[in-house]
């Protein structure tokens, strides 16, 4: 019984020896005073749009030939807070972060300020804290874009009537609002009348009864811009389903460029998308990091809260083949 | 109590700190900065709120229950003591944290008892609830501690060290302290092994199943309470999914610190070296960078082998000569289930 023991106590050994058996490879802690080290903490690696984000931050920083530490918060503030502390314990000269909660920012800044550890903030927010900088998308640019397609495709569409509907996200997603704030003002630039602002918190369901009310209530808006894809997707379901053309009589755009919406431009369900750039969102992290480092005054798109967006694209049935 | 013991009792109370020991030696080498001051106090800081918990919940299983809720207690004791600390600072959100868990604990009691309840539905439903009430009270995003409180004594639960030991450990160190006192050397303690042990028999003796039931549930909210003090201290913000599978890593820890799921025998130095050495484990496997799927397999797999320990040591734990070789080299541990 005693070798069974121990044979159980070897296989737990070697267990978790293989757990980590590639520790030794590219781990070069003390690698000496020269090289700039930075740590990534990501929100979640299972998510495609945070892979491209890693895959941006780490060729930019192995670019200019630093050493790159990566870690994966797993969605757990917890984790999150542990994990980045652990990233400045291991000397790291700058921190880039897309915290899963920017409300848990707040002890791994302070952290951060005591060691003297410039913090750049990756999307999401940033909590009230007092970080270097935060890159976000340029959602008020990419409201715009959507305005100006709308426009012209109500043009090509040979409509006449000026009135449009914009759904937006619930109340307390701050940059996601700036979207539907950008379109309102290129659309009403452009002529149009906004007749219809109306809530559908984000989900396909609510962006659905919403339209058909807008529906009801408009039936002559010539196009209708959301917040997000799930709605936009669902709105222009709603479009659909009164018998009309989301493309062609009620010019429907959403914001994302998630997948469903990819599928439904490509089949004629969607006009348009605007789409993220999480991969150069990546790389201008890496930019501001290294302007930080060199006590380089950083210059924000919006200095209050100390914002650097970078730069969003349309997706329509023209471009919609060179989406990955 | 037996002045021999089996290697099988040895086992029970001291396998995992063997493990634990074995994994300390090997750290080093995987990973060379795992003794650096600021790793040591990370992984103790870190270990302290499944920790506290952990011992709370051992009762709970030694007495032969669960509480599946504490998920859903800490993300409410988190929740109700950040709005504690916004209204009244650092004295309310204290108060506000540990009753919140023993409210939590007393309204499992009652459903257990008054309304007969099997603990493990009970506190499943409880969980959703607990969780429920956080997500409703934090439905205009998560509850915070603004960053101009840094200088707070709250605050400070988290971040601070005593002589280079961190405060959240300090307070684990105290609540296992405590929890052995009572386990061990109080009639209570015995009753819970007792219970857990033979709920019939131990009616026969006089012990209350209500006044165990409501001793042990408020006895997991408590701890729960005291667990939230180093959590939120770190974390700094939680909402209604603040931990989830929570109660599954506390269980996991009871577990494969030798505590039996059968009831009735109890292992609070196995329960904290098993908290230790998940808490270790996690700390090598994100430090070398270990994918996160691998990570989960690697601690899903250490729970295995030990839990297959356990089966095998106790199928081929009858009289024999690897006992009497044992108890020949004058070993004494603790014999847990000894009340029995």
């Amino acid at each position: 019984m005693k070798s069974k023991i121990l044979v159980s106590l070897a296989v737990a050994g070697a267990l978790v020896m293989a757990g980590c058996s590639d520790s030794n490879a590219p781990s070069d802690n003390q690698s000496g005073s020269d090289k700039v080290v930075v740590g990534f903490s990501v929100y979640d690696m299972q998510y495609e749009f945070f892979q491209k984000m890693e895959k941006g931050t780490r060729e930019a920083a192995t670019a200019k030939g630093w050493e790159f530490k990566l870690h994966d918060e797993k969605s757990d503030e917890n984790e999150m807070v542990t994990g980045a502390q652990a990233l400045i314990d291991q000397g790291v000269d700058v921190l880039i972060i897309s915290p899963f909660k920017p409300s848990a920012l707040g002890p791994i800044i302070a952290k951060a300020k005591a060691k003297g550890v410039p913090v750049i903030v990756d999307d999401i927010g940033g909590g009230g804290a007092p970080y270097d900088a935060i890159v976000i998308s340029d959602n008020a640019g990419g409201g715009k874009l959507a305005a100006e397609y709308m426009a012209k495709q109500i043009a090509a569409n040979g409509k006449t009537s000026k009135n449009v509907a914009s759904i937006t996200c619930e109340p307390s997603a701050v940059y996601a609002a700036r979207r539907n704030a950008g379109f309102k003002a290129e659309i009403e630039k452009q002529g149009f009348k906004v007749v219809a602002e109306l809530s559908g918190n984000s989900k396909a369901e609510e962006g659905y009864k919403v339209m058909k009310d807008i529906l009801a209530k408009n039936p002559d808006v010539a196009g209708v811009f959301s917040c997000n894809d799930p709605m936009g997707v669902a709105a222009a379901n709603a479009v659909k389903d009164a018998g009309k053309d989301p493309v062609k009589d009620i010019v429907t755009v959403g914001f994302n460029a998630d997948p469903e919406a990819i599928t439904a431009i490509k089949a004629n369900g969607l006009a348009a998308t605007v789409a993220q750039d999480p991969a150069a969102m990546g790389a201008l992290t890496v930019k501001l990091a290294d302007q930080a480092l060199a006590k380089t005054p950083l210059t924000f798109d919006n200095a209050a809260e100390r914002e650097v967006y970078n730069p969003v694209q349309l997706i329509s049935k023209e471009n919609v083949d060179t989406v990955k | 109590m037996k002045t021999s013991t089996s290697l099988g009792s040895l086992w029970d109370t001291w396998g995992i700190t063997a493990i634990l020991v074995l994994l300390l030696a090997v750290a080093p080498v995987l990973t060379p900065d795992f003794f650096s001051l600021d790793n040591a106090q990370s992984v103790l800081r870190e270990s302290a709120y499944l920790g506290i918990v952990a011992a709370g919940m051992t009762f709970a299983i030694a007495s032969g229950a669960f509480d599946l809720s504490v998920g859903g207690q800490l993300a409410l004791c988190s929740v109700v003591s950040l709005i504690g600390f916004a209204a009244g600072g650092t004295a309310l959100a204290i108060v506000a944290a540990v009753a919140t868990g023993l409210a939590c604990g007393l309204i499992n009691a009652s459903l257990i008892t008054r309304l007969s309840v099997p603990p493990f539905v009970a506190t499943l439903g409880t969980l959703f609830v607990f969780r429920g009430v956080s997500y409703i009270l934090t439905q205009d995003g998560p509850k915070t501690l603004p960053y101009d409180q840094i200088g707070s004594p709250f605050v400070k639960i988290g971040g601070l060290n005593v002589a280079g030991v961190p405060v959240p450990f300090v307070i684990m160190l105290g609540v296992f302290a405590a929890a052995w006192l009572l386990l061990r050397r109080t009639a209570t303690g015995r009753r819970v092994l007792a219970y857990g042990s033979s709920p019939e028999a131990a009616k026969f003796c006089g012990i209350s199943p209500t006044r165990l039931r409501f001793f042990v549930f408020a006895l997991v909210g408590v701890s729960v309470g005291i667990a939230t003090l180093t959590y939120i201290t770190r974390v700094w913000t939680a909402d209604g999914s603040a931990q989830d599978g929570f109660e599954l890593k506390v269980i996991a820890a009871v577990v494969l610190g030798g505590t039996s799921l059968k009831g009735g025998k109890a292992t609070l130095i196995g329960t904290f070296s098993a908290v230790l050495l998940i808490s270790v484990l996690n700390d090598m496997l994100v430090s070398e960078g270990v994918p996160s799927a691998y990570q989960r397999i690697v601690l899903g797999g250490v729970l295995i082998i030990a839990l297959t320990i356990d089966g095998l040591r106790t199928r081929f734990a009858a009289p024999g000569s690897l006992r009497r070789a044992v108890s020949g080299l004058g070993v004494r541990t603790p014999q847990p289930g000894s009340v029995r």
